[in-house]
């Protein structure tokens, strides 16, 4: 048969209606589905006004709990569970709130119902249920129970239930990514001891199979999360033939150790709470170890290591082949307590390495007026042009400046004045003339005019030139005119 | 053959050709619209355990630098640099490059945020214009605001990048304004992601007509201008579910560089952005396809539908045409740079599908279709087109466009619902429907413009004026 003109027409006309009705159809979809949401949320927005006040007085243990708890029993309906949920973890709840939180979930029964979703159980919903609840579709549909499984594995881990950790655990091999993540979440949340081990075994798996589908940073995050205590645990990873993984034990350690120091400034690793064998590990394996990642991680370990070696470990890292091994040796040794050590710091700002001579200066920084003292010492004694600049950099990043021009103005001693012209040879001299333009002090500007008005620095010659015009006070305008006048001598001779 | 004969030869190739590319584009749009409301709807599901706060809290979160760019923007850079600042993220810097303004721009961050000339070390590990100073505050240090000789975006934000210390890198348009947790939202797929994501690009949506207060959107509505809501509409098209089908393809060939995070280390080896040009985040995007493949290495790039950058976008036709014949002719320009990738099998996905669907029907596409606008009326009026025919196959294109607007505003409501009230859904939904009589041919006529200099050789980038958003 031909295929004729009125065919064609004949199809395009079909086509056009069904794009009609189907934009027709979601335009309908869309309005409707507003009506839903907004009954939905009037649902919720009444409950939250009936039972809010409830689950706040709760938390906070304002009410009797019995009370309390019977008054949410009054909750009922086909979502019942889902807007329990909602209500009760709405707001993550606070460390002290968290008992209550945990105590309501199980005697709501909504800890046996993550539970059960946790462990693959789903009540299959009929359609007309999948429609009808919030939830519905996710139980209905096998390949989206994941979403209720991961979710589960969430609220478990929000009300820190203890018990609920093999799961938990369990769940770390789940075949969806997104459970496994969550697991490894709500494990570190929980804390539980017993679990350490499962997620070690996946980091291991995730390290030496990197295939897997859980992201290292999670696994990571969780262990981290435990408290320092649990650290002798990656002892064996420590040791583990594959670098890989003692790199990312060490690292481990690592930030376990800075989260603890953040909290006490005079936190210090004794065998109390690290253990003797772990501090050997460190100091006689990890900071020797072929991989430079692992040296370098090690180095901020050691330098809370209440140990005689770990002061001569650390310099000796220092000196390390690998440049962001010294870059970490340096960083450990920021602390008060290596100020003894600022020489060896000053050396490493000669270093090859921009990160490095960098780190050094903030480490001496760190060392208060020891530290700054340290560096224009450097800087007024070095060759090295590179350490200079990077000396004048930190100065002006950290606002030492206005601070330096201040000391200048009071003392007598030359070496402000030396740090001053070695700044305004380097061509620094930015931040020091804005200082001098917002200071009203007269001394200083006086002072400053007659040391280094004729320095042929042009920021600084623009800015002379400017006080010999501009400037209301006679003597300081004199004062620029002559250096003016001192400045042409000069460049003429 | 004579004249006339090889006339209505032409006149038919090219009605067949534009019923080729009429339901080849829409089969393809269809099939990402599919894709996309999955897609998105489960996105929003997994929301409720994402994990934000343990995000925000965790030491693994990797620190992150914003750089914003700017150019003569002395209206909208303090409040753009002020939201940034309260950006929800642990260890953000804040990198601002002042691309040689000719207005107040300098002067006017100087001035807000107490700023000092600093003489700076700077390490251009990517070759650019001179720097002319940085700028800080020792009481705001992570904010760094650096000048620079004109060079062009591409040239600031590589100067951002050289001075970026941090192993991810955002860029943001000075226009832009972020939610507060928009950053750690478009980091989460980077952190949480087995493999090595290297750019993660948000969600752009339209600033004009939403309540701005501190620099944040404290109450979203629809403009009032129509220019301006039909572009809400053809944003939420564009990246509901063109982008979201595209990354769930695996062939992400665009991230809007208004908001999107890259892997410093990684743009750096493949040459920063490049001049060559006007849509350098397109440019750069398939500048790292063709460096992963060269040099073997296994990258992902990512989009996410839930971080959300606001925009003001262009109220007037005048601005709108710049916008668009500059995103017309980057297309055409970044297609051309790396033309080997098309079907090409070492590229997979990005060389067999995305390549050739944004040469054939985002970039040529729009050339058929307002070619066709002549072509086939002239067809009509020659009898090659049978009237009846002609009739319903405009109405199809209307509809099919019109069916294709009201899916992106459904994909929105069914998942992130940012217009609140039913009157604003009424509204959107209305525009969607007849977003295809007249804004789509006036767009369609800047595009064909866009190609028109390309092929002329036209390079200038036309500036869009901003007014900022009125507090």
């Amino acid at each position: 048969m031909p295929f004729l003109i009125e065919h064609i027409t004949e199809v395009v006309l079909s086509i056009v209606v069904i794009v009609l009705l189907g934009t027709g159809a979601l335009v309908a979809m869309a309005l409707g589905r507003r009506q839903r949401r907004e009954r939905y949320f009037e649902r919720l927005d009444d409950l939250r006004q009936r039972f809010g006040p409830i689950v706040a007085a709760l938390l906070s243990r304002k009410i009797e709990y019995e009370r309390g708890l019977e008054a949410l029993k009054g909750i009922t309906g086909i979502d019942r569970l889902y807007f329990l949920e909602q209500l009760l973890l709405e707001k993550t709840p606070t460390v002290a709130q968290v008992p209550v939180a945990r105590q309501l979930s199980e005697d709501l029964g909504l800890v046996k119902v993550w539970q059960s979703h946790l462990s693959g159980k789903f009540d299959i919903a009929s359609l007309h249920d999948a429609l009808a609840r919030p939830e519905g579709i996710l139980q209905r549909v096998g390949r989206l129970n994941f979403i209720l499984k991961a979710k589960s594995a969430e609220n478990l881990g929000v009300i820190r239930h203890q018990p609920s950790w093999p799961l938990l655990a369990k769940a770390l091999t789940d075949p969806h990514p997104d459970v496994q993540s969550v697991a490894a979440r709500a494990l570190a949340a929980i804390g539980e001891t017993e679990s350490f081990p499962a997620l070690l075994a996946r980091l291991h798996d995730i390290l030496i199979h990197p295939s897997s589908t859980l992201s290292l940073r999670s696994i990571k995050s969780a262990l981290v999360s435990f408290p320092l205590k649990e650290a002798p645990r990656l002892m064996l990873s420590l040791q583990h033939e594959h670098p890989r993984v003692r790199f990312m034990a060490v690292d481990i350690i690592r930030e376990m150790v800075e989260r603890e120091a953040a909290l006490n400034e005079d936190f210090v690793l004794d065998a109390s709470i690290f253990g003797p064998e772990l501090g050997e590990v460190l100091l006689t394996h990890c900071c020797f170890d072929d991989n430079g990642d692992v040296r370098a991680r090690a180095a901020p370990i050691i330098s809370y290591l209440s140990d005689v070696r770990a002061t001569p470990v650390l310099l000796t890292l220092l000196d390390d082949p690998q440049w962001f091994v010294r870059l970490h040796a340096v960083r450990a040794l920021a602390k008060r307590k290596f100020m003894s050590q600022s020489e060896q710091i000053s050396q490493r700002l000669t270093d090859s390495h921009w990160l490095v001579r960098e780190a050094a200066a903030q480490t001496l920084l760190v060392f208060g007026r020891t530290g700054v003292g340290q560096l224009a010492t450097h800087l007024l004694n070095t060759q090295d042009r590179y350490s200079r600049e990077q000396i004048a950099d930190e100065m002006q990043r950290t606002g030492l400046i206005p601070t330096l021009l201040t000391q200048y103005a009071t003392s007598t001693d030359k070496r402000e004045t030396q740090v001053l012209g070695q700044l305004a040879d380097l061509g620094k001299t930015s931040y020091m003339l804005a200082t001098l333009i917002s200071s009203s002090d007269r001394t200083l500007r006086k002072k400053f005019l007659t040391d280094f008005g004729s320095h042929p620095d042009p920021k600084i010659s623009a800015w002379v030139r400017k006080i010999a015009t501009l400037e209301p006070d006679t003597e300081i305008r004199s004062l620029a005119i002559k250096m003016i006048g001192k400045s042409m001598d000069e460049t003429e001779a | 053959m004579d004249w006339r004969q090889w006339f209505y030869h032409i006149m038919n190739m090219f009605n067949v050709l534009i019923v080729a590319y009429f339901f080849l584009a829409n089969g393809i749009y269809t099939f990402l619209m599919i894709l996309s409301l999955v897609s998105v709807w489960l996105h929003n599901r997994r929301l409720t355990y994402q994990g934000l706060d343990e995000l925000r809290e965790s030491v693994v979160t990797p620190p992150a630098t914003i750089i914003m760019p700017a150019w003569n923007e002395q209206e909208i850079i303090v409040q753009s640099v002020s939201s940034i600042l309260k950006t929800d993220y642990p260890n953000l810097e804040v990198v601002v490059v002042d691309d040689g303004s000719t207005d107040e721009t300098l002067v006017r961050l100087v001035n807000a945020f107490r700023l000092v000339e600093m003489d700076l070390i700077y390490r251009p590990r990517l070759p650019t214009r001179p720097v002319r100073g940085f700028y800080m505050n020792p009481r705001i240090p992570n904010l760094l605001v650096i000048s620079k000789d004109n060079g062009g975006k591409p040239d600031a934000l590589n100067v951002g990048i050289n001075t970026c210390r941090t192993p991810y890198f955002c860029t943001l348009d000075s226009d832009c304004l972020l939610e507060r947790d928009a950053l750690l939202r478009l980091m989460q797929p980077i952190i949480r992601s087995p493999q090595n994501t290297v750019a993660s690009g948000g969600i752009v949506r339209i600033l004009n007509g939403c309540e701005v207060k501190d620099g944040q959107v404290v109450k979203v509505g629809l403009p009032p201008g129509r220019v301006e809501r039909f572009q809400v509409v053809e944003y939420l098209r564009s990246f509901l579910f063109g982008r979201t089908g595209w990354n769930l393809l695996g062939g992400t060939l665009i991230v809007s560089g208004a908001f999107a995070v890259f892997h410093r280390e990684t743009v750096i080896d493949a040459g920063g952005f490049k001049h060559d040009t006007v849509t350098e985040d397109m440019d750069l995007i398939v500048q790292i396809h063709h460096w992963a493949i060269h040099k073997r290495r296994k990258i992902k790039m990512n989009f996410t539908s839930d971080p959300v950058c606001w925009t003001e976008c262009p109220a007037s036709l005048a601005n709108l045409s710049k916008q668009r014949r500059r995103w017309q002719m980057g297309l055409f320009q970044t297609l051309w740079k790396y033309s080997e990738m098309l079907f090409n099998r070492k590229y997979g996905v990005i060389g067999m599908l995305s390549y050739p669907f944004q040469l054939y029907i985002e970039g040529f596409g729009a050339a058929v279709e307002f070619l066709g606008y002549f072509m086939v009326p002239m067809a009509l009026m020659l009898g090659i087109v049978p009237p009846t025919l002609f009739v319903l196959f405009v109405v199809l294109g209307l509809a099919y466009g019109s069916f294709l607007s009201v899916g992106a505003v459904l994909l929105e409501e069914l998942t992130y619902r940012r217009y609140p009230s039913f009157r604003d859904l009424s509204t959107l939904l209305g525009y969607a429907v007849i977003e295809n009589i007249g804004y789509r041919q006036v767009v369609l006529y800047y595009r064909f413009q866009g190609l028109v200099r390309f092929l002329t050789g036209f390079r200038s980038w036309e500036k869009v004026v901003h007014v900022g958003a009125t507090e």
